[in-house]
């Protein structure tokens, strides 16, 4: 039997469906699962949280939801091992639930994906994520290769990677910075930066490797419709595009 | 420089929302209220005037304003201020965010209400605070 893979929908979350449409294009068992049905989601082997606004961001983004009881779940799975993956205010659920970086205590952030800069605005744009880890470092990334390039949109408002010089060091020092944004060749520079994130950082794995958390959308740039350079076949995954997460991801549950 | 807090006198859903994750938290909340807080010059009615013309940041139809005594936190509540007003423009030296009519952005000030309308104490507060309104990457807590 394959692993099944749930997709938590918060009041407010708006990106279940391209996310699990990929996910199952990627071969996975995906599932949406609702907050009013938080008591089935222990059952499931794998968790995607999905970018949105849960709970319209209230407080900040990601603090309501993750307090959430269906967190309560994710929270357990995630530290029984279970692999769990947030993209943008999924991603941002995550740092406010302490999964990641995972350097304090649960529900005790550490960090933040805040306010974008120096401009506070929402900034939509083609970026691209180079993987800043061994591979094998998260269970998420295994099966991309070494300094992968993945393609996706960063779509946030509150993208910027922020703490204090202190965390900032033990996110480095920890091997939690995944990725980095880089431009199409892999190049690292502040240019390729659309948020003025610290350490460019675009995302964080926790400890263990099977939390990761990712600001930009590779889901939105995965199939020949919606990936920049687009080929015949609307409905064909792209073979270059943000999709090559999504099958690492599924693999990983094989 | 005088401190006014402006709030909303609609629902305050997201006030609503914090005091439904507290209590779910175990905190002893029946009541919350929520404001923005911003530094004027000026005093008396003319600063409410000030506040009341500055389109930015006070609409009729939905604010109050409220001319604090001194501009510090109330019994029972927080002042959250941002660590880095990096993105906040235009500034003042201090950091803070200005408005069209010149004030200058503060915190976000949460006051918490226990039982018969009673503030809550500090302690409580500090819990509040620690786990659920404040990030200390990003935010410090004033008291």
């Amino acid at each position: 039997m394959s692993a099944r893979i749930a997709v938590p929908v918060f009041p407010g979350t708006n990106s279940e469906d391209e996310t699990l449409r990929l996910l199952r294009d990627c071969g996975g068992d995906a599932e949406l699962v609702h907050w009013s049905q938080a008591s089935s989601l222990a059952q499931y082997d794998a968790y995607v949280l999905a970018g949105g606004f849960a709970y319209e961001d209230r407080i900040r983004a990601g603090a309501i939801a993750a307090h959430d009881r269906m967190m309560d779940s994710v929270i357990e799975a995630a530290e029984s091992g279970k692999l769990v993956f947030g993209i943008c205010n999924g991603a941002q659920i995550l740092l406010e639930a302490g999964l990641v970086p995972g350097t304090g205590s649960i529900r005790r952030p550490t960090a933040a994906f805040t306010r974008n800069a120096p401009a506070p605005h929402f900034v939509c744009k083609h970026v691209y994520l180079k993987l800043a880890i061994d591979p094998a470092r998260c269970a998420i990334t295994a099966a991309l290769p070494e300094d992968a390039i993945v393609p996706a949109w960063a779509a946030h408002a509150e993208g910027r990677l922020a703490a204090t010089p202190e965390h900032l060091r033990e996110i480095v020092a920890g091997g939690h910075l995944a990725f980095v944004y880089a431009d199409s060749t892999g190049a690292v520079d502040d240019g390729a930066i659309p948020n003025g994130s610290a350490l460019g950082c675009a995302g964080l794995v926790n400890r263990a490797g099977n939390v990761l958390a990712i600001m930009p959308h590779p889901e939105r740039d995965a199939w020949n419709f919606n990936h920049l350079d687009r080929r015949e076949g609307d409905d064909v995954l792209a073979t270059s595009g943000g999709s090559v997460l999504f099958r690492s991801f599924v693999q990983a549950l094989s | 420089m005088k401190a006014v807090a402006i709030g909303l006198k609609i629902p305050d859903n997201t006030a609503f929302t914090a005091a439904v994750a507290l209590r779910r938290l175990g905190i002893a909340v029946e009541r919350l209220e929520r404001s923005e807080i911003w530094f004027f010059g000026g005093d008396g009615s003319a600063l409410v005037e000030r506040v009341k013309a500055d389109e930015t940041i006070f609409n009729p139809n939905k604010h109050y304003v409220t001319v604090l005594d001194e501009a510090v936190p109330r019994s029972g509540e927080v002042w959250i201020e941002p660590l880095d007003n990096v993105t906040l423009s235009p500034s003042t030296n201090s950091g803070r965010a200005l408005s069209k009519g010149g004030g200058e952005k503060g915190g976000t000030a949460w006051r918490l209400f226990g039982p018969n309308e009673a503030t809550l104490d500090r302690e409580s507060l500090g819990s509040a605070v620690e786990r659920l309104l404040c990030n200390p990457a990003i935010e410090r807590a004033v008291y």
